[in-house]
């Protein structure tokens, strides 16, 4: 039985949708730009205009459809004349004060008024009076900036700090044309630990974050879905970094490496469409000075003679204990349990404990666990705390987060980590391992959900995945 | 005087404001009686039978209003009254707050008792500070004198009043705006569905009326609906307070009886065009509503049918009277400064609109006017007209293609010649043949 039509289309609706969203759901386009599925109906952008067919030969009215409740059996057309009139109507309108400076704009290319207007208006701007001036580069935060004449005001931002992440951060000041989004003068939006989402779901370059401010053109760039290693909530990510075909030799060697910027990937059951500060800040943890050469008593070797060493240590070893990583992927735990776990006693240790300032724990996402995987690692490696047996004579460590101080007296110790520290040169072995963006894998979060990030960058020559590690100790402990 | 007089049928003295004068004219005996012997249906059912239309704009019949609001239905009741009169050329209602303060207190009660109202607001202007003191200190009176707070006259009714002063938005006169700023928001009106009346102030069942409006309630419960309908025409019972203003020899406020001759009523009761000139136009109910020319009005009686049917509305009551020798452009130009001030700037249309028809029109009137700019008026006018979130766009539209339709002569003169038709001025001159 369809509730209603939409261009003469049953079309069937939930309760309580309205037609925006039961035309979304069905596959009709219509546009919007202050609608946004997790917020408040603003219904300020007039863009989402739909017509509805008058009853018993009544004339035709338009309406919003974002605000538009659904009864029985009406009659909603999306695309006719007058729709297409009026949208283009309300584009020139936005566009008026608009400085169409995409040239230099960070949202080219993803940007909702580009999409739109080439859907309707595509034609030059029809004013002939000069635009209204406002402020181009003003610091919101220590995070983002705003650009208030690219700003429609859809106050999406706005609705954002009141609903989703409550710091009440931001309003919009004075009236009509002038009118301007500004952040509260206590600086709340300056410590909104989700702030960074306003970037998102800004639909036009209004809001940028300084961290990607003009360091590259989207279209460069390509996104790999990974998982935040920042909590136990484990959000799901989109981390950016250059194409394969847009690496040039004329760029910065840096520039072809890095992780441009990381985004929200949608998911509902984990984190809906927000991710938190930190996670945005990946970079800044992947992008550590590595470790890239594997070490036998701060002598360099090779990663076989070192697979070799630690082999015969663990081989030799009374009594060895495993501390492990709850930054490792739940393959790599598997692997370790299944190679090792027979022969050595193991105990998972927390490899990051939150930084000093830090948002510890909150209601939306972020948890006081600063691992993504300590659920799996305590699955299979029990939840003890650390604690060396008597007669311990062997400790391998994987990961960080490990004051070396506890080591047993005489313990020898195998080290895996994939950073510059200064215990790499002081381990019998020492082997650098890869890092997330260099391996796939899954981690399972708090929730006991798990999701999967892909390799986005190569892996460095001298790095080796710790799976891999584990791997070719278990051949020597099989043929011992 | 232009017809009978139902709210201004006292003489206006130093003390007339006060309780005692209110009282010894007959003030608060409709409440007594109503609370001693009438239900709350039985107040509706009266004021819906009056027939009383809104008087701040939109003449929206006050029963139908009410009669949303289901009593009973275990949740609080708002009423509003609307003071914010920002409306150019109106003040009538500062009329009423200035020196009948408890006609509006003794209404509201009467409102709130019939519809299950715990606590009224009246949101008043910033501006007014002589009808604000006159109001809150009428409110004080009323509360010792014991018409508001528990057990109002012995009975089980009960209801406080609380006087919010806004703080000088025209938007905020808008009902659904006004709310969101007694809430303590910033005056953005709010999309419609849910009505105001449905869920309004904190999302509460909330009626919200003309000053004007509600004070024709006690007089209505004075009257009997009967005796009110016999005031007025049939389609607009009643008198309507109209402000005049402009090049009129007598400006003021006036009680005009619905169905009074408009030409008479300018050209008699408020003494004729100022400086011996002729009449030119007359925008009738607040510059929103559509501008009638010194022939439009001729024969036409002053209620909301024959007013539409002349191609305009009764709209606030504040009328502006524009002498002949008067530059439209000119004119044009105050208005849409004053819409573009005043646009809160929520949706894209008023926003964006607005300052583009400001700012055409300054060229205009600075002698860079393009052929084309006129259409630009209009084309802008259209784009508003129904688009926005509340009325506001409509008004500009409508005031301005009211405007170019009968004079788009002076728009052309004066785009082609640089200057104005007539004379550029708004203000007049004592005529030569005077």
């Amino acid at each position: 039985m369809p509730d209603f039509f939409i261009n003469g289309q049953p079309v069937h609706a939930e309760k309580g949708q309205t037609v925006l969203q039961a035309a979304l759901a069905a596959g009709f386009y219509i546009p919007y730009f202050c609608w946004h599925p997790n917020l408040s109906v603003a219904g300020n952008c007039r863009v989402c205009v739909v017509e509805v067919e008058g009853e018993n030969g009544g004339e035709n009215w338009s309406e919003i459809a974002c605000n538009m409740p659904i009864s029985e059996g009406m009659r909603v057309l999306t695309d006719s004349e007058g729709v297409r009139a009026q949208r283009k109507q309300t584009l020139q309108f936005i566009l008026l004060n608009h400085p169409v400076d995409c040239g230099i704009c960070d949202k080219a290319g993803e940007c909702m008024l580009q999409d739109h207007h080439y859907a309707y208006n595509g034609e030059p701007s029809v004013s002939t009076v000069p635009k209204v001036k406002a402020t181009k580069y003003h610091e919101l935060s220590e995070r983002v900036v705003l650009d208030n004449e690219r700003c429609i005001v859809c106050s999406r931002c706005v609705r954002f700090t009141r609903e989703i992440s409550k710091s009440h951060g931001l309003g919009i000041q004075n009236r009509g044309d002038h009118s301007l989004v500004r952040a509260t003068e206590d600086g709340r939006f300056n410590r909104d630990a989700y702030s960074d989402n306003v970037v998102d779901i800004c639909p036009v370059g209004a809001l940028l974050a300084k961290n990607f401010l003009h360091k590259a053109r989207v279209w460069y760039l390509q996104a790999t879905p990974s998982v935040c290693p920042g909590c136990a909530r484990g959000c799901t990510v989109n981390l950016w970094h250059r194409k394969r075909e847009w690496k040039l030799n004329a760029l910065d060697p840096k520039q072809n490496t890095e992780i441009a910027r990381v985004t929200p990937l949608e998911n509902a059951e984990v984190n809906g469409p927000w991710i938190c500060n930190k996670g945005r800040d990946l970079a800044a943890i992947f992008e550590r000075p590595r470790a890239l050469q594997p070490l036998l008593k701060g002598r360099p070797a090779s990663l076989d003679e070192a697979a070799g060493a630690a082999r015969r240590l663990i081989d030799e070893a009374k009594r060895p204990v495993a501390l492990v990583s709850s930054w490792g992927s739940n393959e790599e735990l598997a692997a370790l349990k299944a190679r090792l776990g027979g022969r050595v006693t193991s105990f998972v240790k927390a490899d990051h404990l939150p930084a000093p300032g830090e948002v510890l724990e909150d209601e939306l996402l972020i948890r006081a666990d600063k691992n993504p995987n300590t659920a799996t690692a305590q699955q299979l490696f029990g939840s003890a705390p650390v604690a060396f047996p008597d007669g311990t004579d062997l400790v391998l460590v994987w990961g960080e987060g490990f004051d070396f101080t506890r080591l047993p007296r005489g313990a020898k110790l195998i080290y895996l980590n994939s950073y510059l520290a200064p215990e790499n040169g002081h381990a019998d072995v020492f082997v650098p391992i890869s890092i997330q963006t260099e391996r796939a894998g899954s981690y399972t979060n708090f929730q006991g959900h798990s999701s999967r990030f892909e390799r986005c960058l190569p892996k460095p020559a001298g790095v080796i995945d710790a799976e891999m590690f584990f791997a070719n100790l278990a051949v020597a402990a099989e043929v011992a | 005087m232009p017809g009978r007089q139902l709210i201004m049928d006292f003489p206006v003295t130093a003390t007339s404001h006060l309780l005692p004068d209110y009282l010894a004219r007959g003030g608060y005996e409709t409440l007594k009686k109503a609370l001693s012997t009438l239900t709350p249906e039985d107040v509706t059912k009266e004021v819906t039978a009056s027939g009383v239309l809104g008087h701040g704009g939109a003449a929206f019949p006050v029963g139908r209003k009410w009669a949303v609001v289901k009593l009973n239905d275990g949740q609080p009741h708002y009423l509003c009254a609307n003071a914010d009169e920002g409306e150019p050329g109106t003040f009538k209602d500062r009329w009423i707050l200035e020196h009948s303060p408890h006609l509006l207190l003794e209404s509201m009660l009467l409102a709130c008792y019939a519809l299950q109202v715990r606590n009224c607001f009246v949101y008043i202007r910033g501006e007014f500070d002589l009808p604000y003191r006159r109001l809150q200190a009428a409110v004080e009176e009323a509360y010792a004198g014991g018409w508001f707070g528990e057990n109002i006259l012995g009975t089980a009714f009960a209801c406080d009043i609380v006087v919010y002063r806004g703080a000088g938005s025209y938007v905020c006169g808008e009902a659904s705006a006004l709310i969101t700023s007694i809430e303590g928001k910033k005056g953005y009106p709010r999309n419609r569905p849910p009505r105001l009346t449905v869920r309004g102030l904190y999302q509460r069942p909330t009626v919200i009326n003309n000053v004007e409006t509600l004070s024709n309630v006690a007089v209505i419960m004075r009257m009997g609906a009967e005796e009110f309908r016999k005031v007025g025409v049939a389609k607009s019972p009643g008198t309507q307070l109209v402000s005049i203003s402009g090049h009129v020899n007598k400006p003021g406020v006036y009680e005009v009886e619905y169905g009074y001759p408009l030409d008479k009523f300018i050209y008699e009761d408020c003494g004729g065009i100022l400086g011996g000139q002729k009449l030119k136009c007359i925008i009738p109910g607040g510059i929103s509503t559509k501008v009638m020319t010194a022939s439009d009005i001729v024969g036409v009686t002053y209620d909301h049918k024959a007013m539409e049917k002349a191609g305009s509305q009764v709209g606030s009551g504040g009328m502006v009277v524009i002498a002949e020798g008067t530059c439209m452009v000119r004119l044009l130009q105050v208005m849409l400064r004053f819409y573009h001030h005043e646009s809160c700037g929520q949706c894209t249309p008023c926003r964006e609109g607005m300052g583009w028809m400001h700012r055409v029109i300054d060229r205009i009137v600075a002698g860079d006017g393009r052929p084309e700019d006129i259409d630009t008026l209009i084309r802008i006018s259209n784009a508003n007209d129904g688009t926005t979130i509340c009325g506001m766009g409509d008004a500009a539209g409508y005031a301005t293609v009211g405007i170019i339709a009968k004079y788009r002569d002076e728009f052309e003169h004066f785009i082609a010649n640089k200057r104005s038709k007539c004379g550029g001025r708004l203000e007049v001159e004592e005529a030569a043949h005077a």
